[in-house]
Parts: C-alpha cells; structure tokens; sequence
C-alpha cells in the first residue's frame, strides 16, 4: 500500500509521537536506573542532595521505565495496530491526542513529585492521589478509544492482539482504581483506605498484575502482532494464542500473594499463589514457543533481519524469566530468594530481555512503515541488539550470584545457633556485583541511546526524502 | 485413605458467604476452562480459528483490494 494511502486510510499522526517518546523515556528511564545502580555501588553518588538520592530515584526509575517507557510503546503500538487489524481509522483523533499529552502531563508530574518525596509509599503505584485520578481517566481515555476502533472496524473477527490489548485495559483499569483508593488530607498527601495485611494482599495483588497484565498481556498483544508481520509469516498456532489469552487472564490474577510468602498473610493463600504461579508456566511457554515457531521454516530471517533478533530475543527472555519467577515463588525456594538481589535479577531478565527488546522491535518496525522508510543504519540496529543483550545478560549474571549470595549468608548459622555473617558483611561482599550490575545496566543504557540516535537518523533521512508522510510528522 | 479424606474434609457448615462466592467462581472459572479447551483443540474447529491467523500478514493485501474498489 503507497504510504499516501496509508495516511488517507489511517491516523498515524499520534502513534509517530508515542513512538519517538518511547524512545526518549528509554534512554532517560534507564539512565536513571544506571544512576542508581551506581548509588549502591558507590553510595558518594547520593552526593548528600535528598532528592537526589536512591530512595528517591528508584520510584523515578521505576516509573520512568514501566508507564513512560512501558506506557508509550504500548499506545503507540496498540493504535498502531488495532487500526491495520481492523482496517478502520482511529475512532477519535482529539481522543488519542488527549491520551497522549495527559499519559505525558503525569510523567512530567512524577518526574517532579517523585524526587521531591511526594509519594504514597505504594510500589509501583507511588504516585499521589490527584495523580492517580488523571491516570485512571487518561487510561480509560486510551481503552474506549481502542474499543470503540475495535466496534467500528471493517473486519468480522476480533485478532488475537487486540482481545491482548483489551484485556490488559480492563484488568489495569481494575487494578489501579482498587489499589489507589485513598482518603485524601491535602492535595498531595493521603492515607490508603487499605491497612495492615489486607493492605499488603491488596498492593501485591496490584503489583504482580501490573507486571502480568501491563508488561505481560499488553506486550503480548504487540507479540502476537509484529512478530508476525516482521517474520512476514502467520503466527504459528492462532488455537494456541486462544488457549494462551484465556489462561493468562484467569490464571495471572491470583498470583500476588506469592510476594508475601512468610508473613503475617495466612499461609495457604501464599501456596495457593506459588501452586497458580506453576501452573502458569505452561500457557507462558505456549505462547513463546508459538512465537518462535512463528519462524518455523524461516530461521534464516534472523541473520539478516535485525529488528526479528530482538523480537525473538524477547521471547527466550520471556520463556525464561516466566519459568525463574514460578520457581523463586515455591516456599522452599522463595526462603532463600526472598528480599535478596535475586528478585531484582528475575525481575530484570523480564523488564529489560522481555519488554524491552519486545518493544524496540516493535518500535523499529513502526519506525519504518511509519515514515515509510528503511532505518538509516541496519548495523546500529545490530550494535543496539547486542548491547541490549550483552547489557541484560551482565546485569541478571550478577544479580542472580549476588542473590544467591546473600541469602546463603543471611540464613548460614555456626554451632552455637548465632548467625554467622552480620548483615554489614553481607552488603560489603555485594559490592563487585554492584559493580557489574551498573556495567550492565550502562551497556543497556547505550544501547538506547545508539537506537535514539538512528531513529532521529532515521526521520531525519526521510524528511529529506521529502517522504509525505514524514513531512506530516514533522509538521 | 484416612490420609486423604482427612485431607479433603470440609466443615461445611462454616462456610461463610465469601467462601460461597470464592468456590462457585473458582468451580465455574474451572469448568469454562474444560469447555474452551474443547472448543479449541476439537478437530471441527481448526480450520476455522487456523484461518484468523493470517490476518496480520494479509491486511496490505486486503486493504489494496479494498481501496481498488
């Protein structure tokens, strides 16, 4: 199809702005996550500034990552393709452009508050409540826009990344209103309606399904869209992506309590959690081995095509960090794993190996349909996947030993019943493992900003080109 | 046995309404499991449900046919 076709068919205007501030939060996201990454190592970094200090800065980071980074690749992707599935124009323009400068207003909102040390003190959802109340309704902006594309679209059957897409805006929509209800005091202070275990059960409930619903259903549904197109080949089983979308919807969300093994929350709710958590296993490994045998026939695609490499690259973390968390969430194996830096390794293999890679292939393919152009530099995208690799590998190789480590230390008693190790003695002997985590973590870092480098490259190249639809981006 | 049964014992009578709710969802979730699975894997269907994947690669196609028109 011409790209002025494109352009007369679909509203991609939004989705080119998702996607270059994806790009930018990737590099400002983890930029920030190396700061702090060296903070531990070399705790001189917190230079005495209060607001500048690892307490601070890790919910920056965190936030930065996941809805910045996370939130746009999502958008940009989920407009992006609900739009060519459907074969149907965006339902609301001024809607979509409402979703993106109000998703951008409250990163600019945390990126102030955070460092100030404005924050619930809720993981993953720190934000104060007049925050929370934008969030929720930019988010349902986001979703019924996607849903009414979806009912206004051309085609009979609802594909599978779309039925991915919206059950990740049902189930975060769910998620974030019960975990954020609050009782305001001022207007950026408030106490959560929740106390006590039942406030733990309720923030672990959220904070798994913010990673099984946003980070895991949404980018599957950007799996089961450009993996395909990239591979220019049908998804391997779309029975299997069935089977993998209804198990994932029921089965993700009684995993939370498996965060709270051994505390104060009755034991068979944590079993329950750990015994749902392996039976996850198996629709997780269905689903990355139907992408991957997407490319059944056509391995060959992966030595010249750059951008598939790091979307099949995402489904071996995936596969992988979907088979640790099960296993770290079994009692016996959680005693050990539980508070220690391997938590952070796990957590990392599926933030930087899954989402990321996933969504850098996903941007990169957008990157060229959307200016209707080749990147500027195929062997950048090469340099990016391997740092991106190389980056991700270094960082949970160290976590994982430093993890290890630290709970064998921890729970290691002599003869006489006292613990062998004081816990000064377990943060000195994490030090080079620090050390490396934050070589890891900058490997990463380049990475992104290599790919910031050759997407501006890119859309630069094709304004040149005198591309319409780059003109129009620009414009 | 003994074991077992011991295991499986429910003191019916103090179930509370929450109880109730949490055992006809989880039951009723179970049972549509079996039922999607059927419908899934059952030979009759495959076709059917084979042929959706192909819409993201033929969507160009598609969407030139339609604009021709």
């Amino acid at each position: 199809m011409e790209a002025t076709q494109t352009e007369q068919k679909y509203n991609f205007e939004v989705v080119r702005w998702f996607t270059i501030m994806a790009v930018v939060y990737l590099v400002v996201g983890t930029l920030v996550g190396v700061l702090i990454a060296s903070q531990l190592a070399w705790p001189v970094l917190n230079f005495d500034i209060a607001e500048l200090t690892f307490g601070r800065l890790r919910p920056l980071h965190t936030n930065a990552v996941i809805f910045a980074f996370g939130g746009c690749v999502l958008m940009a992707s989920g407009f992006y393709s609900v739009q060519r599935t459907c074969s149907v124009r965006m339902w609301s323009n001024k809607m979509a452009w409402f979703t993106f400068w109000g998703w951008n207003t409250i990163i600019v909102l945390a990126v102030v508050t955070l460092p100030l040390g404005i924050t619930q003190g809720k993981e993953y959802a720190e934000l104060e409540w007049p925050i929370d109340l934008m969030i929720a309704v930019v988010w349902l902006s986001f979703a019924f826009n996607f849903a009414m594309t979806i009912a206004s679209r051309k085609t009979s059957h609802i594909y599978v990344s779309n039925w991915f897409f919206l059950g990740m805006m049902v189930m975060i929509t769910y998620l974030h209103v019960v975990n954020s209800l609050a009782i305001p005091v001022e207007l950026f202070k408030s106490y959560s309606v929740f106390s006590g275990v039942q406030d733990a059960m309720v923030q672990w409930w959220w904070g798994h399904n913010a990673v099984g619903f946003y980070l895991t259903a949404g980018f599957l549904g950007i799996m089961y869209y450009f993996v395909p197109k990239q591979a220019g080949r049908p998804v391997f089983s779309y029975r299997l992506s069935v089977i993998h979308f209804w198990a994932l919807m029921f089965g993700y969300v009684w995993l939370g309590a498996h965060h709270l093994q051994y505390t104060a929350l009755p034991d068979w709710t944590g079993s329950l959690g750990a015994a749902v958590s392996l039976a996850m296993i198996i629709p997780s490994w269905g689903g990355a081995v139907n992408g991957m045998m997407t490319l059944s026939g056509a391995w060959d695609k992966l030595r010249t095509d750059y951008i598939l490499r790091f979307l099949i690259m995402s489904l071996a973390f995936y596969a992988m960090s979907t088979f640790e968390g099960p296993v770290m969430s079994a009692k016996t194996v959680n005693a050990l794993s539980h508070y220690t830096d391997w938590t952070v390794g796990h957590v990392h293999s599926g933030a930087l190996g899954w989402v990321a890679m996933v969504g850098a292939g996903a941007l990169y393919h957008m990157v060229e349909k959307l200016w209707n152009t080749r990147m500027y530099s195929a062997s950048l995208v090469n340099m990016h996947f391997w740092m991106a690799t190389i980056g991700t590998v270094v960082y949970i190789t160290a976590m994982w030993v430093s993890g290890i480590m630290q709970g064998l230390m921890w729970r290691d008693y002599d003869e006489f019943g006292t613990l062998t190790y004081t816990f000064a003695e377990s943060v000195a002997a994490m030090h080079p493992y620090y050390a490396m985590r934050a070589i890891g973590g900058l490997i990463f870092w380049a990475g992104g900003v290599v790919m910031l480098y050759n997407v501006v490259m890119t859309v630069r190249q094709a304004v040149s080109q005198g591309s319409s639809s780059a003109a129009a981006a620009t414009a | 046995m003994s074991n077992l049964k011991e295991y499986f014992h429910t003191d019916w009578a103090a179930m509370t309404g929450s109880d109730w709710v949490g055992l006809i969802t989880t039951v009723g979730i179970f049972l549509l499991f079996i039922a999607l699975f059927v419908y899934v894997l059952h030979p009759k269907n495959k076709t059917r449900l084979e042929s959706k994947r192909h819409i993201p690669i033929d969507e160009d196609d598609r969407f030139d046919t339609e604009d021709k028109k």
